[in-house]
């Protein structure tokens, strides 16, 4: 009888596997054929196949199921933004339990393996699946509207590049590893609660999936842009975020690749460590493989965001960015010379004067493109004769003042002597976080609320609300950075669970900061869950990709899609 | 050279030669202070208190020249250099004193030397902030700078 019954359970849930399966390919083929040919009808085409080569891309695209069975273009995109925001509230939940857990010096809220869990959770899944998951999101979805595609037939391999990405991603949420998202063997490879993390192959697993993912996006990206573009726009005519995606995807392609090697050593390491540790290992070359990678990817998390912000200001100001050519000039020599300077987290590992001269060196280097961009976004709104402070506008703004904060604390880091005193404290933390705060975070919500309107079929939200929400991000970033920079110069040490009693203020104030950012993205997801409730009552057609009478895209290229200026008042969020 | 583009080569060419400036400060700086940059097997200058540290999880031992050793408390002399010869037995740690300016890793495999010289008596915390497992934020201590 037990077995019996065993063996039925077992058989109705295959069964109904299957069946699901089945289901959901019919449905899945049978929805993508009859939604083009409703679509091919009503435009007035009668072969499907011609009407997708013809405008694919040109119409707005809601947010809706169908997001997830079509494999077009802007169907991607929309499964990365609404990927990305899911695991940006996941990994915000784990930061903000993290600064509550450090209320008191000792471990409180959470025992140290579980603070070093969300540590480790926090850092990766913000990266990888925030930052650089929604900036590919905005990638695909403004890309065939901002480059009128003409093709878009490379659904399949685009789509298997999101559900490697995505399923990478629920990996190293599933591992809980804690071995911080840099991986050092050899404490990456004890396999222990109080090392790595029991599970932590499955991130390695996880992170090779992910990069597998963004590979496949990248080279997909890139051919849009190269190949598939409509042959009337000219490289010199492309808009300054189109540029930017294109520097993102080289950039990825050019530096994943060292380290999706070094993982796959590291995981090999788990069975016969030979490579990083044991008998002839040589522990810092992984670190060195994967700081190769890890500089850049600090760069592929701001650069398509710096792009946005040219697309956004001249939106509000009625007027070209300042500089077309300079814009591109400098991501693009932001591109090359931040290719040069990895070497810089690794100044004090012994690696000896010349890599320490080289490697400072180059990092005041950097600064150069870095500089003319933010020149370029000054001047932009300095010659501009009226600045209509939206919401996004704002988030812009801040997000350029946050950049020139993190940009100075981080040329400071190029010092040796103040480098041998900052690194490794929350002064590096504070750094980063006002850049990924101001420019990733802040211009993500930006973007989303000008797409809004379109995403959710011609609703508006609420302005006010969406005021709050960036005041509460922007003063709470501000503080909670500010807070950990400050720290980080008399010496208070990153990535612990308990810390001495002397840097207690500096923690306080930064709890502080950390509610109220959380507070802020309570705002938010409560101004999109009501909005999503009220009529549509919008154009679908948003300001970012359809420009209004007045209103330029960066590279001042004149206006195809007029739509009425009240409109564009409205779908671009508020007076 | 039209109007713009020589505000924007003004703009540049003033932070160019800032960067410049700061770059060739460095490079002096590292001149001077080339002992205090962590290397592997770095030279020890003459007269020199050698003091070999190992990074475990999760304790720092430190192993004077007479023999003795201590765990997570490092005594030394004011006004000699010290050169401090840094090693790990199991993962990577980074031994960081704020008040010295001393930063060193410690990578099992290497001998990482970095030589300082306190100046004034004292007592003053040291960390670990390369993050080495569970117990990493229990890798303090105490640095005591008595008079000889």
């Amino acid at each position: 009888m037990g077995f019996f019954f065993t063996f039925m359970v077992e058989l109705s849930v295959v069964l109904s596997l299957i069946a699901l399966l089945i289901f959901f390919v019919f449905y899945f083929l049978y929805h993508r054929k009859s939604e083009i040919e409703d679509a091919a009808d009503a435009a007035g085409y009668e072969s499907p196949k011609q009407y997708m080569r013809d405008t694919l891309g040109e119409r707005p695209r809601v947010l809706s199921i169908s997001a997830f069975l079509n494999d077009d273009a802007k169907s991607i995109g929309i499964r990365y933004i609404v990927a990305s925001l899911f695991f940006f509230f996941i990994a915000g939940t784990f930061g903000l339990t993290m600064r509550l857990s450090l209320t008191v010096p000792t471990p409180s809220l959470l025992s140290a393996q579980e603070y070093n869990v969300l540590l480790t959770e926090h850092a990766t899944l913000m990266i990888y699946m925030w930052a650089v998951g929604s900036a590919i999101g905005f990638a695909y979805y403004l890309l065939p509207s901002h480059l009128k595609l003409k093709h878009d037939s490379r659904g399949v391999y685009a789509s298997s590049g999101f559900w490697f990405w995505f399923m990478g991603g629920l990996m190293i949420l599933y591992s809980r590893t804690a071995a911080r998202w840099y991986l050092y063997p050899p404490l990456a490879l004890q396999l222990s609660a109080s090392g790595g993390g029991i599970d932590n192959w499955l991130a390695v697993i996880g992170l090779e999936a992910v990069f597998f993912g963004l590979m496949i996006t990248s080279i997909n990206v890139i051919l849009i842009i190269w190949k598939d573009r409509d042959p009337a726009i000219k490289w010199s005519q492309m808009s300054m975020f189109a540029w930017s995606i294109l520097f993102t995807a080289i950039m990825i392609v050019a530096s994943a690749p060292p380290l999706m090697v070094g993982l796959s050593m590291l995981f090999y390491d788990f069975f016969n460590p030979i490579f990083f540790t044991g008998a002839t290992h040589e522990v810092l070359l992984f670190a060195i493989l994967f700081w190769f990678w890890g500089h850049p990817i600090v760069y592929v998390a701001v650069i398509p965001y710096f792009g946005l912000i040219y697309e956004i200001i001249p939106k509000f100001t009625n007027k070209p960015i300042y500089s077309y050519g300079s814009g591109i000039f400098g991501l693009g020599l932001l591109l090359i010379l931040s290719e040069f300077v990895w070497g810089h987290h690794l100044l004090n590992s012994g690696l000896g004067l010349a890599w320490v001269l080289f490697y400072t060196t180059a990092s005041f280097a950097v600064v150069v493109p870095s500089a003319i961009t933010v020149f370029n976004y000054v001047a932009s709104l300095w010659s501009a004769e009226k600045i209509r402070l939206t919401t996004p506008m704002l988030f812009a703004i801040n997000g350029i003042m946050d950049f020139v904060i993190g940009g100075v604390t981080g040329v400071m880091q190029s010092n040796q002597g103040i480098n041998q005193l900052v690194h490794g404290t929350y002064f590096v933390t504070g750094h980063f976080h006002f850049i990924f705060m101001g420019i990733t975070t802040g211009i993500s919500f930006a973007a989303f609320y000008m797409l809004f309107p379109t995403l959710s079929g011609g609703r508006t939200y609420n302005v006010r609300l969406a005021r709050l929400h960036f005041y509460f991000t922007a003063f709470g970033s501000l503080l909670m950075a500010m807070a950990w920079t400050v720290g980080g110069l008399i010496g208070m040490p990153r990535a612990v669970a308990g810390y001495l009693p002397v840097f207690q203020p500096y923690q306080d104030a930064s709890i502080l900061g950390g509610l109220i950012i959380g507070i802020g993205q309570l705002i938010f997801l409560y101004n999109i869950a009501t909005s999503w409730l009220k009529e549509p009552s919008l154009s679908l057609e948003n300001a970012l990709e359809y420009k209004g009478d007045e209103a330029y895209n960066a590279g001042g290229v004149p206006v195809p899609n007029p739509i009425a200026a009240e409109e564009l008042e409205n779908n671009a969020g508020g007076a | 050279m039209n109007d713009k583009l020589r505000k924007e080569v003004i703009f540049i060419s003033v932070v160019v030669v800032i960067l410049i400036a700061s770059a060739v400060l460095n490079v002096f700086l590292i001149s001077n202070i080339s002992n205090s940059v962590s290397q592997n097997n770095g030279a020890i200058p003459v007269g020199a208190e050698v003091i070999h540290v190992v990074g475990h999880q999760w304790a720092w031992t430190f192993i004077y020249p007479n023999g003795t050793s201590s765990v997570n408390a490092l005594t030394v002399p004011v006004n000699r250099n010290i050169a401090l010869v840094v090693n790990s037995s199991d993962v990577i740690h980074d031994l960081y004193i704020p008040e010295m300016d001393v930063q060193v890793y410690a990578v099992p495999g290497m001998n990482n030397t970095v030589v300082f010289d306190p100046t004034h008596t004292g007592s003053f915390y040291f960390e670990c902030v390369e993050y080495c497992g569970e117990y990493h934020y229990r890798m303090t201590g105490t640095l005591q700078v008595v008079s000889a």
